[in-house]
């Protein structure tokens, strides 16, 4: 069913690219250029445009990895194997980016760039398994048996999303809390509009991110699988008397 | 090939048209200049907006109503400020302020009719320019690997023609 979704949805990755493309470009606009600096921290709030959608954008790659690798497991669907993949990539790249940019918010408004707060620590701990995820597809030569370990390791690390989640609620903290939940949205309509066009365009940006890369993943294996088929061919034709 | 480009110049168009814009607007709306060139311009009405600090033991007027008069210092240069416009919640000594007014030249005290934030637009590019040119490489990286794929796979007469939406092209 999965497989099938995958290969329905691939046919309209433009149309993914393309409004992330366009969802971006106006919040960039409106961000940059048409909200308001806020009260208290002036022009700075507009870095929140870009860190908070590519926080968003990496939790939502993680549980792409996290349901994906439970499918994998169950059903030993290769396809799914190479979204796992690909989602992990790209999930390390959005937590990192999320990471460079809180850290630069964080230089003017807790003058440091680093602290060991709960919420940072966290994400931190996030990028590492990821880091561990790709090694592990790296190192392991047999391919099914480096999907399955990595499968694990993802599912494991699971663990993390509701503690970054809820990381400002558990513990005394320096990051803000929670701006949308059940107690409703902590944010005015001038910065929600903006926010709200930048994390969907983030959103549709990740999705085409991973048609691309599982379409990479996919098309280098049947070059390799068609090389390896002409050169046994080869190979066959050369040995044989 | 063609059309990759050219999609790709116009998002970079757009992204170079979105970074004039905003430099614009910085330079419109949050640049400051030093307290020496407000001094060494010619007389002048125009308002500008100044960086500083206020000195100490200069600080002095109705404050909470807006009536104050204070030294501003940048570096060695020091100007004598009258300000009056809204309260100032938070003015104090030692405290490093934009002030917006123009300069009195006959009595070369700056009359200051509002204050700002320091803008700190330096880490809102840096943030802004890593995030959008990362991912922007990353995908243009990414499609651009999917069409070298494709070639090496037509190139090496590999290909053949698949019921596949993967093995597709668009």
């Amino acid at each position: 069913m999965l497989n099938r979704f995958i290969r329905y949805i691939q046919r309209y990755k433009g149309w993914f690219g393309g409004g992330g493309a366009i969802c971006i470009f106006l919040g960039l606009y409106m961000g940059l250029l048409a909200s308001p600096p806020d009260y208290y921290q002036g022009e700075l709030v507009r870095i929140m445009y870009v860190h908070v959608p590519l926080a968003h954008t990496s939790t939502l790659a993680y549980s792409v990895l996290f349901f994906g690798s439970i499918w994998y497991l169950w059903k030993r669907d290769p396809l799914v194997d190479n979204m796992c993949q690909a989602s992990a990539g790209i999930c390390a790249l959005f937590t990192a980016l999320a990471l460079i940019t809180g850290s630069i918010w964080a230089k003017p408004t807790w003058n440091t760039w680093w602290t060991w707060d709960p919420r940072l620590v966290s994400f931190s701990v996030l990028l590492l398994i990821l880091g561990g995820y790709l090694m592990l597809r790296k190192l392991v030569d047999d391919r099914e048996r480096g999907g399955r370990y990595a499968a694990i390791l993802a599912i494991v690390g699971g663990i993390d999303l509701p503690i970054i989640k809820f990381s400002v609620e558990w513990w005394r903290t320096l990051h803000q809390p929670m701006s949308f939940s059940t107690r409703g949205v902590a944010i005015s309509d001038d910065i929600l509009v903006p926010l709200t066009l930048m994390s969907l365009g983030a959103w549709l940006l990740f999705a085409y991110m991973v048609m691309v890369r599982t379409q990479i993943l996919y098309l280098t294996d049947l070059l390799n699988a068609k090389k390896g088929r002409l050169l046994s061919q080869t190979h066959f034709s050369q040995t044989s008397p | 090939m063609t059309g990759f480009y050219a999609r790709w110049a116009i998002m970079i168009g757009g992204i170079l048209l979105l970074a004039m814009m905003t430099f614009q607007q910085y330079q419109r709306d949050l640049s400051t200049i030093s307290l020496a060139t407000v001094l060494n311009s010619p007389a002048s009405s125009e308002t500008v907006r100044i960086l500083g600090m206020v000195k100490s033991g200069t600080l002095s007027g109705a404050v909470d109503q807006g009536q104050a008069t204070f030294e501003l210092m940048d570096g060695p240069t020091t100007l004598p400020v009258e300000y009056a416009g809204p309260p100032l919640e938070n003015i104090r000594e030692l405290k490093t302020i934009v002030l917006l007014g123009h300069l009195d030249h006959e009595t070369k005290t700056f009359k200051a009719k509002d204050t700002a934030l320091i803008s700190n637009f330096g880490f809102v590019a840096a943030a802004y320019v890593i995030a959008v040119f990362s991912l922007g490489w990353a995908i243009f990286a990414m499609s651009q690997r999917v069409m070298v794929l494709f070639k090496e796979i037509k190139e090496e007469k590999l290909y053949e023609p698949e019921n596949e939406p993967l093995a597709n092209k668009e």
